[in-house]
């Protein structure tokens, strides 16, 4: 028994070191060991230091630890910008089946048409959503879709002769994914400002919109919570210049069926299936990251994609419909960013989602929206009775925000001292998820709440009632909050100074 | 569909509290010319009872493998996940958790990390892991930008590197997208006609950023001669070895042979094969290049009363912070799935990776042995080890032998013409701790047969 400084008692992994290393029997090699031979200086000479549990051993110490985590399961999760929706079991239930699990990416098309049907429903799904013409679901994560569109934009310029396009503009309050992105593609960024209230600004866009930007990356609604009016009007700008136009997805669940980027002007966009969909996000990931392009861009697509025809002959014995499903190789594909065909097990989770609401993706967004705006009315309502209004302020002047919103805690720094940081440990001491804090940086003290469609009234009732209480909380107990959680506030210095990567051993 | 959304049948009240009349209110913002006219041109939504059946009917028409007798491999295996995997991944609190930001709340999984990059350390013989990055072909194709930000500024091939030749198409085609943005240029290094590394060509990577090999490599060669190429190359470049995990419970970890970064697919621990994804990439590195490798790891620390704890550490090389000078713009990664290769390396623990191991190779050795007993067929590289699969040469093509197998319920393998170029008679044979020994009697069989036919099957 290992005990930390609190007297409470710690499962370490590395401490298990006895046993008989055997956590789960196997059966015997099919030959004696003797049969199999290495060269010399290829046998490895000393087995690695694992440790060694039994399974009650093994099942016991994972479950400690998943008593010391907090998701959206144990509670209330509004993570501004992650959309924490909740995930319908149904979908890992489906994730199981061996159809999907047991499957292989390399396995013949009549082998998989059922997965190809799926693939090609979810990318017809995704199309009309977004306005686009082709989908591809290859990429497996919000970043790498940004990167995936870039690079077909930036072979679509090649191929035009372009090649003076060497630039991608992107607002200062951008997800740091889409700079990262464009960098790695090869291209320089252009940052421009946003306006006060976190807007794009036109003119500073039109200041630096000519023959050498090959895109521009936004997000609408914003990372504020605040749908872009002006981004048809940006969008005119970029394309009179001949660019092209990139729509940032990972705030989509905001929009479904009330507009779309096609209709808002952009020719790529990428979609956090996770996020707009659901797959369970366990601890950062996996996610599923698939981009929608218009027609121009569609032969640059990474391969392959689901393409579908009649079927002919004895296909019909595998076919799950009159159709069959197939690989398609675009003519002047990117090639691939992940070996094989994406996140095949998430796709199916957000697949089964979408199933359960169909044209009824409406009233997800909506009532994302309308949990969103309730949040925000709730806490300065709840403020307003426990008479601490004066502590904070919203992020952005709006009549209306859309999934998510933001306020400003600075009021709070000023006048005692309270740090956004704070409040937000403060809201884990009552039992709550923080939401996320400091960003987008164009506001101060900033605190962005997402409470996503899948929380009820009371819940959102509630939390407005406790985060009033957090900011009744006297300065110096804030300061000293969390205290009720496994652990409290973590030296990240220490971390930085005192790097300690790994179990260190007794030697070390 | 009231189920997934608990304020329906709310709406109004909570407009009216607001202020509002209508959810229209809350889109007001949306200029008129942007709105969507008309609903969404989609079918109705479905209960959960009809979506499992239909989950079942449609992925029911897929061929899992285990209805099948599988030698298909080449990069993604058949393997045994432990039921308590299953179980424990369920736990809400790791499966419906986010990255980590608030580390008061999110030890379980800062922890769980934190073991999971000593379990790969100890595994592959080097100090530093990251906590995933998406697959393998993804983690090859970073450690080679990683490589050229170490080294490019000393290294007389500046922002070169060399690969090996028969790393496949696809993992090619991953490392020059992501590559060919900092203007790195691929170049080969070639291989013997017995399948090793040509030792020789790697004197030609003396002064370049990096060198990226396979071990085993994708004909399933365990190839002694690697252990030579470090001393060739010096410091000053990197030496990158992709690896299958399991085969390390008998083969030397590539740390101890000179490897500086080394990446993989982490699928057999932990995660069945899911048609490719969601899967985990391994990458670890020597010091050198910790400040400059992607991707988040986590830091063992303390709390404010000194108590040991856990959080995200050398954030400031991420895109969040770092923006366009990050050294990669990876956010969502594949923690979830890492977690379970976790908690399967916990419970083989040592020796049971090396059991693991030699269940994997006396397969690959049982069926070398079966097959080449066939007259038609011939091993090309039959003096070398093998780990997971192995190459037999038919004396016809390999897509139409395929073809007969499938027909006869036997996915046989994968056809090398799809890698290589005029390779059309090659057949990537992969076996497994799945595989039985009746099965590579029944292949053996099969194949007899197919090779005796007159004339193509299909």
């Amino acid at each position: 028994m290992v005990f930390d400084e609190g007297g409470v008692c710690l499962s370490r992994l590395f401490d298990f070191a006895g046993g008989t290393g055997m956590g789960y029997s196997q059966p015997e090699p099919l030959l004696s060991k003797n049969k199999v031979t290495l060269p010399p200086n290829l046998m490895r000479k000393a087995l690695p230091r694992w440790p060694r549990l039994s399974e009650p051993e093994m099942v016991r110490h994972y479950t400690w630890l998943s008593r010391r985590n907090f998701g959206i399961d144990t509670g209330f999760y509004p993570l501004g910008s992650c959309t924490m929706k909740h995930n319908p079991r149904v979908n890992e239930v489906i994730a199981q089946l061996p159809g999907i699990a047991d499957i292989h990416p390399h396995q013949p098309e009549h082998h998989l048409q059922g997965l190809l049907s799926i693939y090609h429903e979810m990318q017809h799904m995704l199309a009309i959503c977004s306005g686009m013409d082709d989908v591809t679901l290859q990429p497996v994560a919000g970043a790498q879709g940004e990167f995936t569109a870039v690079r077909c934009v930036q072979e679509y310029f090649r191929k035009r002769g372009e090649t003076q396009r060497t630039k991608v503009i992107v607002p200062d309050s951008a997800h740091g994914t889409n700079p990262a992105s464009a960098a790695m593609a090869g291209y320089d960024i252009v940052e421009i400002p946003s306006l006060e209230n976190g807007r794009i600004d036109l003119e500073a866009l039109k200041a630096v919109v000519d023959d050498t930007v090959a895109l521009m990356m936004i997000t609408n609604p914003n990372t504020l919570g605040l749908f872009e009016t002006d981004v048809p009007e940006a969008s005119d700008i970029v394309h009179a210049a001949g660019g092209q136009m990139y729509y940032d997805g990972a705030n989509f669940n905001a929009i479904l069926g009330r507009t779309s980027p096609g209709l808002m002007g952009f020719d790529a966009v990428h979609f956090n299936l996770h996020k707009t969909f659901s797959q369970p996000h366990g601890g950062g990931g996996p996610g599923s990251g698939p981009i929608g392009v218009k027609s121009h861009l569609a032969e640059f697509l990474p391969s392959p994609v689901v393409k579908k025809r009649p079927i002919v002959g004895d296909e019909a014995k595998f076919a799950v419909d009159d159709m069959w499903y197939t690989w398609y190789e675009p003519e002047h594909t990117i090639g691939k960013v992940q070996q094989w065909h994406g996140n095949a097990g998430a796709i199916i989770r957000c697949w089964a989602y979408y199933r359960r609401y169909g044209y009824g993706l409406k009233d997800m967004s909506e009532h994302a929206v309308l949990n969103a705006n309730y949040l925000r009315h709730a806490l300065h309502r709840e403020a307003k009775k426990a008479d601490v209004s004066h502590m904070f302020v919203d992020g952005a002047e709006a009549e209306v925000a859309k999934h998510e919103f933001t306020i400003s805690l600075q009021p709070a720094k000023e006048a005692v001292g309270v740090s956004a940081m704070d409040v937000a440990k403060g809201l884990l001491d009552m039992g709550y998820m923080a939401p996320t804090v400091y960003f987008p940086l164009v506001v101060p003290e900033c605190m962005m709440f997402e409470p996503t469609e899948t929380e009820s009234r009371d819940t959102l009732d509630t939390f407005a009632k406790d985060f009033a209480q957090v900011l009744k909380v006297d300065p110096q107990t804030l300061h000293e909050a969390p205290i009720t959680t496994p652990v409290r506030r973590v030296d990240e210095v220490y971390a930085a100074r005192n790097l300690c990567l790994k179990h260190p051993f007794d030697e070390e | 569909m009231v189920d997934q959304l608990p304020n329906r049948g709310l709406e109004t009240e909570m407009l009216k509290e607001m202020g509002f009349s209508s959810i229209d209110d809350l889109f007001s913002d949306l200029p008129e010319h942007v709105r969507m006219s008309e609903p969404l041109p989609l079918p109705p939504p479905q209960s959960e009872e009809e979506i499992i059946a239909d989950a079942r009917r449609l992925l029911g028409a897929n061929l899992a493998m285990g209805e099948a007798v599988s030698f298909l491999g080449a990069g993604i295996y058949r393997n045994y996940v432990p039921a308590s995997v299953f179980q424990l991944i369920t736990r809400g609190e790791f499966l419906t958790s986010y990255t980590p930001y608030q580390p008061e709340v999110s030890q379980g999984m800062l922890q769980a990390m934190w073991e999971f990059q000593t379990l790969i350390s100890e595994l592959v013989g080097l100090p530093i892991a990251n906590l995933s990055l998406y697959d393998g072909s993804t983690a090859a194709a970073e450690a080679l930008t990683c490589a050229v930000r170490v080294h490019t500024r000393k290294a007389t091939q500046s922002n070169t590197v060399y690969i090996s030749e028969l790393v496949p198409p696809d993992r090619m085609s991953v490392m020059h997208n992501y590559c060919q943005g900092a203007g790195i240029t691929l170049k080969v290094l070639k291989h013997n006609a017995d399948g090793t590394l040509d030792i020789d060509s790697v004197h030609s990577a003396a002064g370049s950023c990096g060198v990226y090999v396979e071990q085993p490599n994708p004909l399933g060669i365990l190839d002694g001669g690697l252990t030579q190429i470090k001393e060739i190359i010096g410091k000053n470049t990197a030496l990158i070895v992709g690896v299958q995990p399991v085969s390390l419970g008998l083969v030397e970890a590539p740390g101890n042979y000179g490897a500086d970064i080394i990446v993989g697919e982490g699928q057999p621990f932990g995660s069945p094969p899911t048609g490719g994804g969601p899967i985990y990439g391994i990458f670890a590195c020597s010091k050198p290049y910790l400040r400059l490798m992607p991707g988040r790891i986590v830091g063992r620390s303390i709390d404010v009363d000194g108590k040991e704890a856990y959080c995200l550490t050398l954030s400031t090389r991420e895109q969040h912070i770092r923006r366009h000078r990050a050294t990669s713009n990876i956010c969502t990664n594949e923690t979830l799935i890492a977690l379970m290769g976790a908690m399967h390396m916990s419970l083989l623990g040592p020796e049971g990776l090396e059991h693991l191991a030699y269940r994997n190779m006396t397969a690959c050795v049982l069926a070398k042995q079966k097959l080449s007993e066939i007259n038609e067929i011939s091993v090309p590289h039959i003096s070398s080890a093998h780990f997971n699969e192995f190459v037999i040469e038919l004396p016809r093509s390999a897509a139409d032998c395929l073809k007969y197998l499938d027909s006869v319920g036997i996915i046989g393998g994968f056809d090398l013409n799809r890698w290589y170029e005029g390779r059309n008679n090659w057949l990537l044979v992969s076996v497994t701790d799945q595989t039985k020994a009746a099965e590579i009697e029944l292949l053996a069989a099969h194949l007899a047969v197919w090779c005796s036919m007159k004339e193509v099957f299909a």
